[in-house]
């Protein structure tokens, strides 16, 4: 093994942040049809860019959001804000996603609830939410719908794209749509066709949803909907992102201090010697998860939920393009995938499988595994090992 | 330059002669990626490399060679017969779990097969054996029993026993003395320090 020759440590410049930024919108007013034969006439994207696009216009790397996720991956809108956007550790000048040399781009996708067009705008027809007359939304036509944003923005390349979870997905449907227009995929913590597993969890969040009587066949008003439901399908797959080992250290059997919900008929709960024998809150990942719930409320729609996990379960490469093979066939892209040990929502081995597809077609990718104990949401790790990996395959020389 | 450098390079210089120019190879227990980034520089291969641990894997990318962590077992069967041009395992056979499996599969995948070892025959491990009473510690194996990976040692003989046995064919050998770059014809189990084979099936 030729493993004598140690690499030089890398010295990246200390990193900074990319501090206040401010999202946009990006109008398209042309009729836009989606897979499922529906059609709108247009739609609105809300993004957000980082950095500076070179003279050239080919610098620039999306960054493409999971289910839960928005455009806002890096810096804060306002000097107020109590966390940055969500990828901040890894986006900004001098990290791995280094904005001094990239033009990065996030966008909120087409069925999402955080700008762009989904489920709760308002219906021009109507002057009402879509609601279920949304049109059905699939992984490519998110796709689809940022590469319009991409010819608007004017630019001629893509020098990559990053994603996990369904971010991942995107990527891999970037590469396959656009192969010219894409020179790197860095899908991380994803695959190529969604799981009975996965499906699954999906279906039982969506039931949550849908059984809640404030869903209404998601005919409800802006603010209102079935907020239980939603928040239970949030608690519910909030666990399919972590693992047994995450939560066992992160809470263990540990009982709050005092009750996370007190009940004004037992001021004492806590010290009276029934509090043992009740279903209010017992354990500290009881209420980690109800709050996960009710945060989500706040800033997700029920209906989006259900229009996005069915894209997450329709997102099928091999059986739409007769083998996997067959779909990476037209890539162009330089692909690295990276899983983490502990994910079993999308297990290594369902990552390892896009790397030997686009192999056996022919292409170039690299596989990377992380040991972690995090599971799924492992991909947002704070992670030297990751960082150093996602700025080398950025960095790397491009054989052509 | 130090010696085991040197010697490095001839082992990559011999490794190189046998791939053909724009072919498809794939390297077992690539490290990071030095014998590939040689070969897609000086013969222009489409390479992939495949190791177990992650900053090797890192150490490919940062070079610009792709690469795959895993079992190189499981790897090869994920491809079909003869899908690379060649395949390399370069003093890798010797912590192979079951050496015989990856060869004869690396056969299956790839249409030749070039194997490199460190002699375990050559004379002065059999001295320091005899007369040490302990593993081999040299410039080679310069680490301690208690500081080294599981190996299973491999002399010329066991290896041409192997080829023999299981029907492969050696299409070439480079047989060389202790310095890694003198060919050594005769005695080779005893007088060479390293040896490379190319091998079909």
């Amino acid at each position: 093994m030729n493993d004598a020759e140690e690499d030089l440590p890398s010295t990246p410049p200390e990193p900074g942040e990319v501090g206040l930024v401010e999202p946009h919108d990006f109008v398209h007013a042309q009729p836009f049809a989606f897979e499922s034969g529906q059609t709108l006439p247009g739609f609105t994207l809300r993004y957000e860019t980082y950095g500076r696009l070179n003279a050239a216009r080919d610098n620039t790397v999306v960054i493409c959001h999971a289910l839960s996720g928005d455009h806002h991956c890096a810096g804060i809108h306002s000097l107020s804000d109590r966390k940055p956007g969500w990828w901040n550790n890894i986006v900004g000048p001098g990290k791995a996603v280094d904005t001094n040399r990239f033009h990065v781009l996030c966008v909120n996708v087409l069925g999402g609830c955080q700008g762009s067009t989904g489920p709760s705008t308002t219906n021009p027809a109507t002057g009402r939410p879509f609601g279920l007359a949304f049109p059905f939304v699939t992984i490519r036509d998110m796709v689809r719908a940022q590469k319009l944003l991409c010819d608007h923005l004017g630019l001629a390349s893509l020098h990559a794209v990053i994603g996990g979870s369904m971010g991942g997905m995107q990527v891999l449907q970037w590469g396959i749509e656009y192969p010219a227009f894409v020179r790197r995929m860095l899908p991380l913590a994803t695959t190529a066709r969604e799981s009975a597993q996965a499906i699954a969890f999906n279906e039982v969040g969506r039931q949550a949803i849908m059984q809640d009587p404030e869903w209404n066949h998601g005919d409800y008003p802006k603010g209102g909907g079935p907020r239980v439901g939603l928040a239970v399908a949030r608690m519910m797959a909030h666990i399919t992102y972590l693992s047994d080992e995450s939560m066992d250290k992160k809470f263990g059997r540990r009982r709050p201090q005092k009750p996370a919900m007190p009940d004004p008929d037992h001021p004492a709960a806590g010290a009276a010697p029934s509090a043992a024998y009740t279903f209010d809150v017992q354990f500290e990942v009881e209420s980690y998860l109800r709050h996960q719930g009710e945060s989500f409320i706040n800033r997700f729609d029920a209906n989006s939920y259900l229009y996005i996990t069915r894209a997450l379960d329709h997102f099928d490469l091999p059986a739409v393009h007769g083998s996997l093979e067959q779909a990476f066939a037209a890539v162009e892209a330089e692909t690295l995938s990276v899983a983490f040990t502990s994910d079993w929502l999308f297990p290594a081995d369902q990552n390892r499988e896009i790397v030997l597809a686009l192999l056996r077609a022919g292409q170039r990718a690299s596989y990377a595994e992380l040991a972690t104990n995090l599971g799924h949401d492992s991909f947002l790790l704070e992670s030297e090992d990751l960082y150093a990996l996602v700025r080398s395959f950025l960095g790397a020389p491009h054989p052509s | 330059m130090s010696k085991l450098v040197e010697k490095r390079t001839v082992d990559m210089q011999i490794i190189g002669d046998w791939v053909e120019p724009g072919s498809r190879v794939l390297d077992l227990g690539c490290g990071r990626g030095v014998l590939l980034d040689y070969l897609q520089q000086t013969k222009q291969v489409r390479g992939i490399g495949v190791d177990l641990d992650f900053h090797k894997i890192l150490g490919c990318v940062r070079r610009g060679v792709t690469a795959y962590q895993g079992d190189m077992e499981a790897f090869l069967r994920a491809f079909p017969d003869h899908y690379f041009d060649r395949v390399i395992c370069s003093r890798t056979v010797q912590e192979l779990t079951d050496p015989a499996a990856v060869i004869l599969e690396a056969l299956r995948a790839g249409r030749a097969l070039t194997v490199g070892f460190v002699n375990h025959g050559y004379w002065k491990n059999r001295l320091d054996a005899f007369f040490r009473g302990r593993k081999p510690h040299n410039p080679v194996y310069p680490a301690e029993w208690f500081e080294s990976r599981p190996a299973n040692p491999v002399s010329i003989a066991d290896f041409e026993r192997f080829c023999a046995a299981k029907g492969v064919r050696v299409a070439r050998r480079a047989l060389l003395r202790g310095d890694w770059h003198t060919p050594c014809p005769l005695r080779p189990n005893l007088l060479a320090g390293y040896a490379l084979y190319d091998l079909t099936r």
